[in-house]
């Protein structure tokens, strides 16, 4: 990994002062300096959700929340590892809803907050993959279920809207209950189900 | 390696023919020495025979070879005033292949544990975008699946295991839409189907590029919502062992609170995954973090037969730049949709969609006779020419793979613009723990799913079958091993097996101070975490 004809920039990760090629993202530096890392570590390529940084850049009030395998090193970063929080209190099992009429008044007795959201943008801020998730949760709250789980297409459930919303939300699992009932209840594909029908019957076997 | 073309200098003559169109030249090769000549399976000394266990004196790559010949990590004083726990079902491994066992066991009521080594979710299933195989296309039936994935595999598979894979397909996309995954459909609902590298039918069905995506967060949902005990950051380092050497459960590390903890289950089903994280060869990997071969080594251990442990898959489009990238995976539904490759020279040089080692091969050829793009410390590749995929398809990249859109914001460049650069990436484990039709390994009680797992693929896997495989065999065992279970008690449970096995290292004269399974990378610094320093204590007395 060294990789010496590159920048090398200044950073702080955890506190710890390190100097990396500037080619490298925030955990490849950690490594790169010599820092074990273990926790926090998924699957460096920004679809795990595990590895969320808090960053702060040079000359830059704002702080953002990233993804620390996305994010490659600048000179002044100031980055800080969250810990991955307690998963959601919201449970639900797709087979208690009987039919799809019956999907909306479920969805508001599962997620009862969904209505309280006070608009206040934070979820859109944090996500990391710049995904509408207020507008998600608006139209989920409509019943626009479809148009809703769309939305979500590339939530990689890191679960920082969750931490973000001060309603306690859980606005991405809004987004995956969306796209779970979309799925569950109007997914009916015939040239599935016409092969599910002739394996049934013993139309199809194998001749080793 | 001879050196290729200057980067700026390939890709000014990629944009000078850009828009032409690039015959494939004529390829007929003989494809076996093709492979002797160019996979990496068959690099000088990359191969020995191992000396202990079930598979003493076959061939086994030489740094797998290492871990399955290492010494435990734990001995006897480790487990002194563990806390034990009880279950029917332990589950090792929290990817696709995990989720599917446990929520199968769990609805057939069986008290289910499942732990992992990071979170639930954290695996190869999340990545694994392409796509999965099912014949429900009106031209492709089971059995054209069935000479498919055999052909694909050098027609060393396990006939008898593909058969119920194949035929298990249909039911696996069914039990998948019931969980509420989303697949890509066409305007009347229909299900939308692709071909992959090897096929001779459009078979795998997919979501976006995010197939794998999409499949790991519902069954992550699903799991968390039903009764399973999910512990999270919790590693199997030993299984136990019955007086009869039967599986009796695992010797679990709790990395948060730092202890392990013994589990006594009924049966034990492995779904660790595979070993890109050994980075065999120096190869750059596309897997996960945490797919370091963990679950080949405990079984082994225990006695498992395994196979094909000289067999890996190195994915054709691993990228090769920039350089903090290398590795990544470009899926391969891109060639399926019809991207092509371009050496530096301009020309094809492969059919795109042969099977993964014949393509691959062919790549480090180019390279090796100097056709390849050198883009200096990043290395040497060809293109994959998605700019001529979005001319003759007008906006696909952007609506059908938001995965390498995105790949492409982090390294600057616009595929629908400019050709990515790419070389083979350790990808997949082909062999793997013998299994029967249920997951059940040579040893009573002990079951694997996944790629930890053998005997699907036969020496090369295709796209697709490995999604497929997880859900199909994760099922089967969950589903066996929840019945199996009411039957039996609760045994007397110890890690005794390791006594023969340590004798027959040091007979052996192997190096007792490396110990296995490997956990983590070594980039990684587990074993000097000072946080970890309490659950090392065997080392450190050892050497006082």
């Amino acid at each position: 990994m060294s990789n010496t004809s590159e920048e090398l920039v200044q950073l702080t990760i955890n506190g710890n002062e390190i100097t990396a090629p500037s080619s490298l993202s925030v955990i490849q530096a950690l490594w790169h300096a010599g820092y074990p890392r273990v926790k926090s570590v998924g699957c460096l390529e920004g679809v795990c959700g595990s590895c969320r940084v808090l960053v702060r850049r040079e000359d830059d009030a704002d702080v953002s929340m990233e993804l620390g395998c996305q994010t490659l090193v600048e000179n002044g970063m100031q980055v800080i590892f969250l810990v991955f929080p307690t998963p959601t209190h919201h449970t639900y099992q797709l087979d208690e809803i009987k039919n799809s009429w019956d999907v909306q008044a479920q969805f508001h007795r599962i997620f009862p907050e969904a209505q309280d959201c006070r608009h206040c943008g934070g979820c859109v801020k944090t996500c990391p993959k710049g995904i509408d998730v207020e507008h998600g949760v608006r139209l989920a709250n409509k019943g626009r279920f479809k148009e809703a789980g769309d939305l979500f297409i590339e939530c990689i459930m890191c679960n920082l809207c969750m931490t973000a919303c001060p309603e306690l939300i859980s606005p991405n699992h809004v987004g995956l209950f969306s796209r779970r009932v979309t799925a569950y209840f109007h997914i009916r594909p015939s040239n599935l189900i016409n092969r599910l029908e002739a394996l049934r019957t013993d139309q199809l076997q194998i001749i080793k | 390696m001879s050196k290729g073309t200057p980067y700026k200098e390939a890709l000014a003559r990629f944009q000078q023919v850009h828009g032409t169109a690039h015959e494939l030249p004529d390829t007929s090769v003989d494809v076996d020495a093709l492979l002797r000549d160019h996979h990496p399976d068959h690099l000088g000394g990359s191969i020995v025979d191992l000396e202990v266990g079930a598979n003493r004196g076959e061939r086994c790559h030489r740094q797998l070879a290492d871990m399955l010949q290492s010494n435990a990590r734990i001995d006897e004083a480790d487990l002194a005033g563990a806390k034990t726990v009880e279950t029917d079902v332990l589950i090792i491994g929290g990817g696709g292949a995990g989720c599917a066992a446990a929520l199968t066991a769990a609805k057939e009521g069986a008290r289910v544990i499942l732990t992992t080594k990071l979170r639930l979710g954290d695996s190869n299933t999340v990545m694994a975008e392409g796509g999965i195989q099912a014949s429900i296309d009106k031209d492709d039936t089971p059995q054209i699946h069935y000479d498919d994935t055999l052909r694909g595999g050098h027609n060393l598979a396990d006939k008898d295991l593909v058969a119920k894979m194949v035929l298990d397909g249909p039911d696996v996309i069914r039990w998948l839409i019931k969980q509420g995954m989303q697949f890509d459909v066409d305007e009347f609902g229909d299900l939308l189907t692709r071909r992959a590298g090897g096929t001779t039918a459009d078979r795998v069905v997919y979501f976006r590029d995010y197939t794998g995506l999409e499949m790991m967060r519902v069954l992550r949902e699903s799991v968390l919502n039903r009764e399973i005990e999910v512990w999270h950051y919790s590693p199997a380092v030993e299984l136990l062992s019955d007086e009869q050497g039967h599986c009796a459960g695992a010797v679990i590390t709790d990395l948060k609170k730092r202890r392990n903890v013994l589990v006594k289950a009924k049966s034990v089903i492995m779904a660790t995954g595979g070993i890109g994280r050994m980075h065999l060869n120096a190869f750059p990997t596309s897997n996960h973090f945490g797919a370091t071969g963990d679950g080949l080594v405990l079984t082994y251990r225990l006695g498992a037969q395994l196979r094909d442990l000289d067999s890996f898959q190195y994915h054709p489009s691993g990228l090769a730049y920039p350089h903090h990238l290398a590795g990544t995976l470009i899926t391969e539904g891109v060639r399926s949709a019809g991207a092509q490759m371009i050496n530096a020279e301009g020309q094809r040089f492969v059919d795109e969609l042969k099977p993964r080692d014949h393509v691959s091969s062919a790549i480090i050829r180019e390279c090796a006779e100097g056709r390849g793009v050198d883009a200096g410390e990043s290395g040497i590749g060809i293109w994959l020419d998605t700019p001529g995929l979005d001319l003759r398809n007008p906006g696909i990249i952007n609506k059908r793979f938001p995965k390498l859109v995105q790949l492409g914001k982090k390294s600057g460049i616009d595929p629908a613009k400019t050709p990515l650069l790419i070389y083979p990436t350790l990808h997949y484990q082909n062999g793997g723990v013998v299994i029967d039709e249920n997951g059940q390994t040579t040893v009573p009680n002990l079951y694997c799913v996944g790629e930890v797992s053998g005997g699907l693929h036969g020496k090369n896997r295709m796209m697709g079958n490995a999604l497929l495989e997880i859900i199909s065999f994760g099922r089967r065992a969950g589903h066996v091993a929840a019945q199996s279970g009411y039957q039996r008690r609760h045994n007397k449970v110890s890690i005794a097996h390791l006594g023969p096995m340590q004798r027959d290292l040091t007979l052996a004269k192997m190096p007792m101070d490396l110990q296995g399974p490997m956990l983590f990378p070594d980039y990684a610094k587990f074993d000097s975490d000072a946080e970890y320093e309490g659950l090392r204590k065997t080392r450190n007395r050892e050497e006082e």
